[in-house]
């Protein structure tokens, strides 16, 4: 890979053909938006070299259709990142991004209190109820994630396994670890049917997407210099990094390099897998465990905007359809929406949950058994959007072994 | 990942068309895409060739045009496909193989074509009495005046009336048809009120940016039913709308029948055992991922888009099969100056030489390949552009390989 492939540079390929502003959600959901075309590659020749404000770079919700889109390899989501960061250096961050931005560092403070996660989802509950969100900037349509009693970094300990020599490191991501441990279980089961252990590194961090996206950029660069550090410490040692969570894995592999341009985080990159693509290697390599209990059952499969990006296929659908025998159909209807923290603010609300209308819509039909898809944000947008709660693909095939 | 029946490289019409006649053929189909292909950017017309009757000129085309290889019995199977195709999300298309139908640019010159939109065809345009024009306020590229003033040229005869709507587009970015056509999804009833205040009558026509919506004659439905005299659309800059709703019939017609596609996938070469290929090799952004294949489908859009490639003069490359590319030798004859004179560009005749079943021909015309198939802008031996042939060689091409 070149240094050409660092975003700054993938401007000059734009043609100004408009194939991103064709495929932009957040352009088909509002006008005030002047669209990627504009505000990334167009405006971003300005903005590197002189101070000029593009005002509607805040609606950019990095869902990346746009990148996409783009026939010439224009990374146009991370240009309007890099700017965001530029603004940012001039301009306050207002507490709804501070919050939005810093999960892991609110998770982390909640358990150490007593009680903390009961007391945190319950003060969400009443903050939701109080109308204090909305005060806050946070969407108060909408509830926060609620946290889970026990984290998966004090759940895993007790989690029985054999040591078999092979081993993986999970990238749990701060979803799994503080609201939806039961997927980094579920992933465990896997993995280990597999004949894989699984380990975990305290020291990750956060992957950094909502510091990239808020335009906390030094943070994230913090964040990408310790888990990239420690992912090659892992790598020299022979060990793969596997990751549920499709935002941290595009994160790890892909942006990080986009947005900091450094050849070790490339570099690091090249030890991190999706889970499902992990085990889609197994599968190639004859040495997926396929004796697995099948299932009639019928899925309707959102494939998350942020795993779509990463050109690995769809390995989810593959594994659950030839080695589970189910029907798995693809939703087919777009971004849900949520694209991360964006849906969380007040003022993009609305955006949000018109961009994922027509998912919502077909997820209504119920013409499937469950909702299944790889990222945990989609999930809570789909929860809320229709009211049926989606669960992660490994959890439907950690249920198989 | 189980091996596909077909893998069609590349999601412009060629790749569309493919993927669509594979999957009607019941195979398994996949797609692989790199950039969301060139048809928002299109009028949405298909250009078959440019001359009076198309079937009749086809015939007296050279030996090595990609057209005598497909043959007019796959073209005319080619074009009735692609109109059930579209029908299926209430587009339709009008026209045939032996005749040339106007369409109105946005500029108000006449463009032909063989197989246009409904909502485009300008043919009854002659038959009319009066002419109305409709510039909406906040909509960019869009001149009424401009567009008269040109198309009076053709039409001396009739009255030009420009109108000017305002549909509430203001505040926010500069509009263009394709936002246009969103904002109107849903809210039919302003422009047609809008419409209604012209008074034209079913001896009149009333010509508008291409706006009735993005998804199938959904909006122009609501909006024709109101109204008495003929609503045509013109062409516009893009994102077109036209383009966009041929773009998402095929999508949705694939989708519908389950064809997996993805995204962001850059096949950088195939697998290849003797003269057989196995599948494609997609690199990402930190390694390699082979996607199985019974038949290969090479619609990578050529020179204009990557599919063939020249790093140095005198040497095309194609970069998946390492397939020999057609030229035209020495610089004298690799272009011509006048950009916009009646004569061809000697580039634009790069491409790959194919046998009857598209499959890419060494230089003794033996097939390179028992199970690789190339179509649209890839194949060559003929100026598309020029002769206006890309439309109706993608559908044709694509029709053909997937059948074979």
């Amino acid at each position: 890979m070149s240094d050409t492939t660092k975003a700054i540079f993938t401007g000059d390929r734009c043609l100004s053909c408009t194939s991103c502003m064709a495929n932009c959600p957040v352009m088909a959901a509002i006008k005030d938006y002047r669209g990627p075309k504009l505000v990334g590659p167009a405006h971003g020749r300005m903005h590197f070299s002189q101070e000029d404000i593009e005002a509607t770079l805040e609606y950019c919700s990095n869902c990346k259709s746009c990148d996409r889109a783009c026939p010439s390899g224009v990374a146009v989501s991370t240009l309007n990142m890099l700017k965001r960061a530029e603004y940012y250096k001039t301009h306050p961050h207002t507490k709804a991004e501070d919050m939005l931005a810093h999960g892991e560092d609110m998770g982390k403070l909640i358990r150490k209190l007593p009680f903390g996660a009961l007391c945190a989802n319950l003060g969400m509950d009443f903050g939701k109820a109080l109308g204090i969100f909305n005060k806050l900037g946070l969407a108060g349509e909408r509830n926060m994630p609620a946290y889970a009693s026990t984290p998966f970094k004090d759940l895993y300990p007790r989690i029985k396994q054999t040591a078999t020599g092979k081993k993986v490191v999970l990238f749990t991501g701060c979803y799994i670890n503080q609201n939806e441990p039961q997927v980094g279980e579920a992933f465990v089961k896997v993995m280990n049917a597999n004949g894989y252990e699984v380990l975990i590194d305290e020291q990750f961090n956060c992957c950094g997407s909502p510091l990239v996206v808020t335009g906390y950029f030094d943070e994230a660069r913090q964040h990408a210099d310790n888990n990239v550090a420690r992912i090659l410490d892992w790598k020299r040692q022979g060990i793969p990094v596997v990751t549920p969570c499709t935002s941290c894995s595009l994160m790890l592999k892909e942006e990080y390099h986009e947005l900091f341009d450094e050849h070790d985080m490339h570099e690091a990159a090249t030890n991190v897998y999706d889970a499902f693509e992990f085990l889609e290697i197994l599968q190639e390599r004859g040495q997926f465990n396929d004796n697995l209990t099948p299932t009639a059952q019928k899925y309707l499969y959102h494939v998350p905007c942020h795993l779509k990006c990463q050109a690995i296929g769809l390995p989810a659908a593959n594994i659950l359809e030839d080695y589970l025998g189910a029907k798995v159909q693809t939703a087919d209807a777009g971004c849900c929406g949520i694209s991360g923290n964006y849906g969380f603010r007040k003022d993009k609300y609305d955006i949000s949950m018109k961009i994922g209308a027509k998912l919502f819509e077909r997820v209504k039909q119920k013409d499937f058994d469950k909702v299944i898809s790889d990222c945990g944000t989609c999930r809570m947008q789909i929860h809320h959007g229709s009211g049926i709660k989606p669960v992660h693909p490994i959890e439907i095939l950690a249920q198989a072994y | 990942m189980k091996p596909f029946d077909v893998i069609v490289v590349g999601s412009g019409l060629a790749g569309l068309m493919a993927a669509a006649t594979a999957l009607d053929c019941g195979q398994r189909v996949a797609l692989l895409t790199y950039g969301s292909g060139s048809l928002p950017l299109a009028s949405g017309a298909i250009d078959i060739l440019g001359a009076q009757a198309p079937d009749v000129a086809i015939k007296s085309l050279p030996a090595h045009h990609p057209y005598k290889k497909i043959g007019l019995k796959a073209l005319d199977a080619a074009t009735k496909f692609f109109c059930e195709v579209t029908a299926q999300a209430d587009l339709s298309y009008v026209g045939r193989l032996s005749a040339q139908i106007p369409i109105v640019t946005a500029v108000g010159t006449l463009k032909y074509s063989c197989l246009v939109p409904e909502s485009m065809d300008a043919s009854n345009l002659i038959n009319k009495k009066k002419v109305y024009v409709v510039e909406l306020k906040g909509l960019k590229d869009f001149y009424a005046a401009m567009l008269v003033d040109n198309l009076k040229k053709h039409f001396p005869d009739k009255i030009f009336n420009v109108a000017k709507l305002d549909l509430d587009f203001l505040g926010g970015r500069d509009i263009t048809c394709m936002d246009a056509a969103q904002l109107i999804t849903g809210n039919e009833q302003t422009l047609a009120d809008g419409l209604k205040t012209l008074n034209a009558t079913d001896e009149d026509a009333i010509i508008i940016p291409p706006i009735l919506g993005l998804e199938g004659n959904t909006s122009r439905t609501e909006v024709k039913s109101q109204l008495r005299a003929q609503i045509i659309e013109t062409t516009c800059l893009p994102p077109s709308p036209p383009g966009i709703r041929l773009q998402r019939a095929f999508i949705k017609y694939l989708q519908k029948s389950g064809v997996r596609i993805f995204e962001s996938s850059k096949v950088v070469r195939g697998v290849v055992e003797g003269k057989k290929a196995t599948g494609v090799v997609v690199e990402n952004a930190v390694r390699e991922k082979v996607f199985p294949a019974r038949k290969i489908i090479l619609a990578t859009g050529g020179f204009y888009s990557g599919g063939i490639t020249m790093r140095e003069f005198d040497n095309p490359i194609e970069p998946v099969f390492d397939i020999p590319v057609f030229f035209p030798q020495g610089e004298d004859k690799w272009s011509n100056p006048q950009l916009f004179s009646d004569k061809p560009q000697g580039f634009a005749m790069t491409g790959i030489f194919t046998d009857e079943n598209l499959r890419p021909i060494d230089e003794h015309g033996k097939a390179l390949f028992d199970n690789v198939h190339v179509v649209g802008a890839n194949l060559g031996g003929s100026d598309f552009i020029f002769e206006r042939s890309a439309g109706g060689v993608a559908i044709a091409s694509a029709y053909k390989s997937a059948t074979v």
